[in-house]
């Protein structure tokens, strides 16, 4: 997937200026920035919530469109929202599979079948809740970033955008959480992760994205990459650092 | 079981069905006619009308909407019916179109919700008064008179000993049921109401099913109107003028919330037994109708401080 010189004003404020990236399957980008960089906005261009003034997109070489989540979906793009999008009144079960709810019949929920699905999904994941049944409501924070993600997960798409999944979590649920972006790289799923701690991100990602008021301002491989350097260009002490598109890890193909 | 007590709807459940009880014995030893079939009978009929306004009212507050207009949309089609009667159209026909004039009706609240934004409270205040005037101006303000006829069985006609509109009103709550319940459709009404944002980014149709509600809302109070028209044998521009707030009362008590999302049919079952139970039983008892008045609006008032308290904090 790669999208090119992507742009996103709201009113006087751009949140997006020509904006360049691109995503390869089997690679983790971590896309990193001060509050207000412009990151939620250019996940939301990309899950379809939002509609991009200027740019284009192209997957698997051919030039596409997302005018509406539907099309991201269509796409194999799952989400995870800052605001984790959860139905606080429904069940873990409803909220994982939400608009793809096993059918019978054509019209009637197959709500057994959804709860079993669920269990397997957490199982697998290693998350662990008291039942797929509770409503969402009842959830601590770090149940329900696993939830959210569970959903993402659960979609089975190809690219996976983390929008600060590990914001409201422990040391050992991030870490969990860190484990889980690595098994997705390794089952060959492009992942963008969006966060704030810098500690293990070198570790888990294979490139860096820095956005910086709104523009791409470093763009680099972990390997070559320092915490340091980060800092820098997060608040702008550093120069700019874009190497886009040179890099090919893994020798991954173009997803 | 455990996470089944752990949910508050059930709690609600439980104690509106506690309340039916206690208000039962109250006015069964206060009353000798009370604890009668007869006035079991009385009970049905009186809330089986206003009952099917209030299933659907139901439905569309679950998928987080609201609609006042619907005892004028019930007016109108009860005007639209008994004109065609007096014109001598087959029955069959004259339902049909009676509840299609009523769906005509939602389908517009729905487009001014739905397509243009409008809050679901302006926008039905704005049509209960173009509705309800539409009723008074079809005939310039008089009533139609269609007297007793083929008619008249869907209000009056009796089955196995219960009213038929007892029996519509049973019909209709237990499909309801079954719909929010077993359908993916009657789930996705319920995740609309408890955050629309999230069902919009996994590609429900969110827009659609919530315009959905208010004509099938619409179609319910028609249906109502006729029964009712078919009940009195005349149409009344005035019909259920005001029945509006008991409606939602009934539909609040149950334990819909005003946010959407919460509560169910079985609920609003309850909540219509306890303010029919409660207004029946003042008339048994003979008290003042001013007192009805009175105790109506604090039913309306308790109703609201519960959806209140639900919600943990209320208005801000
Ligand atoms: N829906 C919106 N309406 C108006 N301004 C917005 C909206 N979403 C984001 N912005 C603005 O765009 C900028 C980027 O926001 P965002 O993408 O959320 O930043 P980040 O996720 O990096 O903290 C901010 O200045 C923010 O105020
Ligand atoms: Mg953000």
């Amino acid at each position: 997937m790669r999208l090119s010189n992507v742009s996103k004003a709201f009113g006087q404020v751009k949140a997006l200026v020509d904006v360049s990236l691109d995503l390869h399957a089997g690679e983790v980008v971590g896309l990193l920035g001060d509050n207000g960089a412009g990151k939620s906005t250019l996940i939301k261009i990309l899950s379809g919530n939002y509609h991009a003034d200027e740019g284009s997109f192209e997957y698997q070489g051919r030039p596409v469109t997302i005018n509406r989540p539907a099309d991201a979906q269509a796409l194999g793009i799952a989400t995870v929202y800052q605001d984790l999008a959860l139905v606080e009144t429904r069940s873990v079960a409803h909220n994982i599979y939400l608009g793809r709810e096993p059918r019978r019949f054509g019209y009637f929920m197959d709500r057994r079948k959804m709860e079993r699905d669920a269990n397997v999904m957490l199982e697998e994941l290693n998350i662990r809740l008291a039942s797929q049944k509770t409503d969402v409501e009842l959830l601590s924070g770090g149940q329900r970033q696993a939830v959210a993600l569970s959903r993402a997960i659960a979609m089975g798409g190809n690219i996976l955008l983390l929008d600060e999944p590990t914001a409201a979590l422990g040391v050992e649920q991030t870490q969990q959480v860190h484990h889980l972006i690595t098994s997705m790289r390794r089952q060959d799923k492009a992942v963008v992760v969006i966060t704030h701690d810098l500690s293990d991100i070198l570790d888990i990602t294979d490139r860096i994205a820095v956005l910086r008021q709104g523009k791409l301002w470093a763009y680099a491989p972990s390997s070559e990459t320092t915490t340091n350097q980060i800092i820098g260009w997060i608040t702008g002490v550093a120069p700019p650092h874009v190497r886009n598109g040179a890099v090919e890890m893994n020798n991954g193909s173009d997803q | 079981m455990i996470s089944a007590l752990k949910r508050q709807d059930n709690w609600t459940l439980i104690g509106l069905f506690i309340t039916l009880l206690m208000l039962i014995a109250l006015f069964s030893w206060q009353s000798e006619f009370f604890f009668t079939t007869r006035n079991f009978i009385n009970i049905g009929q009186a809330i089986s009308i206003r009952g099917l306004i209030a299933i659907g009212l139901t439905v569309v507050m679950i998928a987080g909407g609201l609609d006042l207009s619907m005892a004028a949309v019930a007016a109108v089609a009860g005007m639209v019916t008994a004109s065609l009667i007096t014109l001598e159209v087959n029955s069959v026909l004259v339902g049909v179109l009676g509840i299609a004039a009523a769906g005509v009706l939602g389908s517009f609240n729905a487009l001014l919700i739905v397509k243009f934004r409008i809050n679901p409270i302006i926008a039905t205040l704005g049509t209960l008064l173009f509705y309800r005037g539409l009723a008074f101006v079809s005939t310039g303000g008089d009533n139609i008179v269609i007297g007793v006829n083929a008619w008249s069985e869907l209000g009056r006609g009796s089955w196995l000993g219960a009213p038929i509109t007892v029996w519509l009103f049973l019909a209709v709550v237990v499909l309801g049921m079954c719909f929010m319940r077993f359908t993916v459709a009657g789930n996705h009404l319920y995740a609309i109401g408890g955050n629309s944002e999230a069902c919009r980014n996994v590609g429900i149709r969110v827009d659609r099913l919530r315009g959905w509600t208010y004509v099938a809302q619409a179609c319910l109070a028609g249906l109502a109107g006729l029964m009712l028209t078919s009940q009195s044998g005349t149409a009344l521009p005035s019909a259920l003028n005001g029945a509006e707030l008991d409606i939602i009362a009934a539909v609040l008590l149950g334990g819909i919330a005003l946010s959407g999302g919460r509560g169910g049919l079985l609920g609003t079952l309850l909540g219509l037994l306890i303010i029919g139970v409660v207004q029946n039983g003042l008339i048994l008892l003979q008290v003042q109708i001013y007192w009805q008045s009175v105790v109506r609006g604090a039913i309306l008032i308790i109703a609201v401080t519960l959806d209140s308290l639900r919600r943990g904090g209320g208005y801000r």
